[in-house]
């Protein structure tokens, strides 16, 4: 479709492949080219099996609109139909070969925006594909769902089964809103149609925080457990009973006055700032309690040790880089974290750092390589070994001079100095040359990023935080005053919260009652032994859960969608998220219901 | 229907113009006319017949929707034998017991389904599934206006 004529050649070329050149006089539109790009459509149209009538991508398709521009009302060549297969085994994604046109716009997606280069070509001419690794099904395949595929289909030859028949574009609302799966905080472009979620786009898809990921994409359209439409509260027989908010005020006040001096709050964090806060003085001001915690203030206060052991000068997580020195990093090791698992993002960057910009990849885990492709090396220290593996490196870089002179104070290098090589070796059970080699390709890097997660932090280890954050200082990889560190954070405002003080941690001993603002959390199984053995216990969730049917009085609160406010990512950029969906009705807001209770117990919530 | 869907359009259109064969008249036969107008795929020996017989018969032949146009949803059929086809067809759960493929000299067989452009020559195409009454007066009017109607990119449709 790109044909353009150029004066002197005798025959139109593709745009596409002609090398431009000074004094080049290009004709983009003459009816000689309308003709010959009419006629690529008409070829186009016999190649595979086009039947727009009952295409999910009818009207969204950008084949069909230039079918309508370049008035193509018939077709003057026979139609080949070939027999052509379609691969719906994948979650979440269809790709049915009979719509394909052939561009490779998904290839590039999934290799330059996923970093992934599940999808390609195979076969040859009139025979060609796009298929995922080998031919294999993408469900099988190495695709990690990230949809950058479907967002760049031109037709409807790859398509999401969230979304199918749900709405075309133009019969839909677009709200731009920032995607509340995780910590990094991509933009998402939500498209609704009669307040329901139809689909979900990334506004900038190659943006480094652009391509979305299954979470963002996918995981937010996914069926959802059923709501919790109103106030419940305990009845007669112990069973959960719907009533009114007002009673289930009235039995919140009752029971906070039996538990008197030990309650405390807890909340998530994928809600924004403006309930935090909210929150953060009902709990300190109404409630009296100084015992406030968010759902992962642990890995919090382990990572804020951590940075304070190694520097005590208030900076806290500023110290860490953004996210974007993934991409800029010519070493990246990952230790304690699965990235895929709790932030895609992170692990898109990374994976398109060492394919893009080779850069080696060094993944340290006790249990399993996470980034199984695109590994150079994978030590696997013995569960819990991790610190001393990290102490390890530091010496073998100060013993190879792979340090930075000045920025290893003497003090410092006696510290390491403890750590034989020999020792490590034991405790680490990883042979010294992979040591070694792991600690030339990182003291070697010019920009070398540690990324470090959830695993690493589930040790409460606060002194392997600090030994990261030495790594980086000695062997000087930061970029201005912060070091390539980088902590992932499991949600979408836990560093808001955090910083807010929220995470000062509750006392367990004499916990007696507890205020849980679980909002639309989904997995919160593990909450359940933290919240055993709690007299009283309120959950104000969106849905129903395990937790929800241990409460003693549970209460709505919307969901993700239905909110407004700020977010600060997990590189503390701070981002306002946009109301999606209208909360259903008569579903009160977070903040009514806390400032019912509050009133109720003649206080007023500023 | 999309036709019907001209509403009021249909009395004056049936003050200028003269029907001499249609299924609402359900004459067989053309007479010699100004203009011939197709709808629906050619998918049968019959089918052919009856468009060439028309192309015979008129001056102008306009073909009408989707599967007059490019072959539409029936050419889908292309994908698979007419054995498979018809067994798909005849010999299903869905059918009677011991059902069998009717065959008779007065059924005309199957063939691959195409176009109307792919038997006889075609002057002026309507695409559309169905095409919407709009277009349908467009090309209509343009015809009476003694033009060849071709469909501005705002009037077509391929769903």
């Amino acid at each position: 479709m790109c044909v353009v004529e150029i004066e002197k050649e005798r025959r139109p070329v593709p745009a596409c492949t002609y090398p431009a050149r000074d004094g080049l006089v290009v004709e983009t539109n003459t009816e000689r080219l309308e003709r010959y790009r009419r006629q690529i459509l008409e070829l186009i149209f016999t190649e595979h099996n086009h039947f727009c009538m009952f295409c999910e991508a009818s009207g969204d398709c950008e084949l069909q609109k230039l079918a309508y521009r370049y008035q193509m009302d018939n077709v003057r060549y026979p139609y080949t139909f070939p027999s052509l297969s379609v691969d719906s085994l994948s979650d979440y994604l269809v790709i049915d070969h009979n719509r394909c046109i052939l561009c490779g716009r998904c290839i590039r997606a999934c290799s330059e925006v996923a970093g992934s280069h599940t999808l390609d070509f195979s076969q040859r001419g009139w025979k060609t594909l796009v298929t995922a690794d080998l031919e294999q099904p993408l469900g099988e395949s190495s695709c990690f769902l990230c949809g950058a595929c479907v967002q760049a289909c031109p037709t409807g030859a790859i398509f999401s089964k969230l979304s199918l028949y749900k709405g075309k574009t133009d019969e839909c609302q677009q709200v731009k809103t920032v995607c509340p799966a995780c910590g990094v905080g991509c933009e998402l472009n939500v498209l609704v149609k009669d307040n329901n979620l139809v689909r979900i786009e990334a506004p900038g898809l190659t943006e480094p925080r652009g391509p979305l990921c299954r979470m963002g994409r996918f995981g937010l359209l996914e069926p959802t457990p059923p709501r919790v439409t109103s106030p419940l509260v305990r009845g007669k027989q112990g069973e959960l009973e719907e009533c009114s908010l007002h009673k289930a005020v009235e039995v919140i006040v009752d029971g906070l006055a039996g538990v008197k001096d030990g309650l405390a709050g807890m909340i998530s964090t994928r809600v924004p700032s403006e309930t935090l806060s909210l929150f953060n003085r009902f709990i300190g001001e109404v409630i009296g309690s100084d015992s406030i915690d968010t759902l992962d203030g642990e890995s919090y206060r382990i990572i804020t040790e951590g940075i304070r052991q190694f520097q005590d000068n208030g900076r806290g997580l500023d110290i860490e880089c953004p996210i974007e020195g993934i991409l800029e990093a010519d070493c990246i090791i990952v230790v304690g974290a699965d990235p895929e698992k709790t932030n895609p993002i992170i692990s898109t960057l990374v994976r398109r750092a060492v394919s893009q910009r080779k850069a080696k990849l060094i993944v340290v885990n006790s249990s399993r390589d996470v980034f199984p492709l695109w590994t150079d090396l994978w030590l696997k220290p013995r569960a819990g070994s991790e610190g001393d593996l990290l102490s390890g490196l530091a010496r073998i870089l100060i013993d190879k001079g792979l340090v930075v002179s000045g920025k290893a104070s003497a003090r410092l290098i006696k510290s390491f100095s403890r750590y034989g090589i020999g020792e490590v070796v034991r405790t680490t059970g990883i042979e010294k040359e992979r040591l070694e080699l792991a600690a030339e390709m990182y003291g070697q890097a010019e920009r070398g990023v540690i990324i470090y997660g959830e695993e690493l932090l589930r040790t409460n280890d606060a002194s392997s935080i600090t030994t990261i954050l030495n790594l980086a200082n000695m062997t000087g990889n930061q970029v201005g005053d912060r070091l390539r560190v980088i902590s992932l954070k499991p949600r979408a405002n836990s560093r808001g919260a955090w910083e807010m003080g929220l995470a000062k941690g509750i006392k367990r001993g004499k916990l007696k009652g507890l205020y849980l603002l679980l909002a639309d959390e989904r997995d919160s199984e593990e909450l359940l032994n933290r919240l055993k053995g709690i007299d009283f216990l309120v959950v104000q969730a969106s849905y129903q859960s395990p937790v929800t049917s241990m409460a003693d009085v549970v209460l709505p609160s919307p969901i993700w969608a239905e909110r407004e406010g700020k977010y600060m990512t997990m590189d503390g950029r701070v981002l306002e998220s946009k109301r999606v969906l209208q909360p259903k009705d008569g579903l009160p807001q977070d903040q009514e219901v806390l400032t019912e209770i509050s009133r109720r117990l003649g206080r007023k919530l500023s | 229907m999309s036709f019907l869907d001209m509403d009021e359009i249909l009395i004056d259109l049936a003050n200028v113009i003269e029907l001499t064969a249609s299924p609402i008249t359900d004459i067989k036969e053309f007479s010699p006319v100004d203009v011939g107008i197709i709808e629906g795929s050619v998918s049968n020996e019959h089918d052919e017949e009856v468009a060439k017989n028309l192309r015979a018969n008129c001056k102008i032949l306009m073909v009408l929707g989707d599967c007059a146009c490019f072959g539409g949803i029936n050419s889908m059929r292309n994908l698979f034998t007419i054995e498979e086809i018809l067994q798909r067809y005849y010999s299903t759960e869905s059918t009677t017991k011991d059902s069998k493929i009717p065959s008779s000299e007065d059924i005309p067989p199957l063939t691959e389904v195409k176009p109307v452009n792919q038997v006889v020559k075609v002057d002026c195409y309507v695409p559309g599934c169905p095409p919407s009454a709009k277009a349908i007066h467009y090309a209509l009017t343009e015809l009476l206006a003694g033009r060849i109607p071709v469909l501005p990119s705002e009037m077509m449709r391929f769903d």
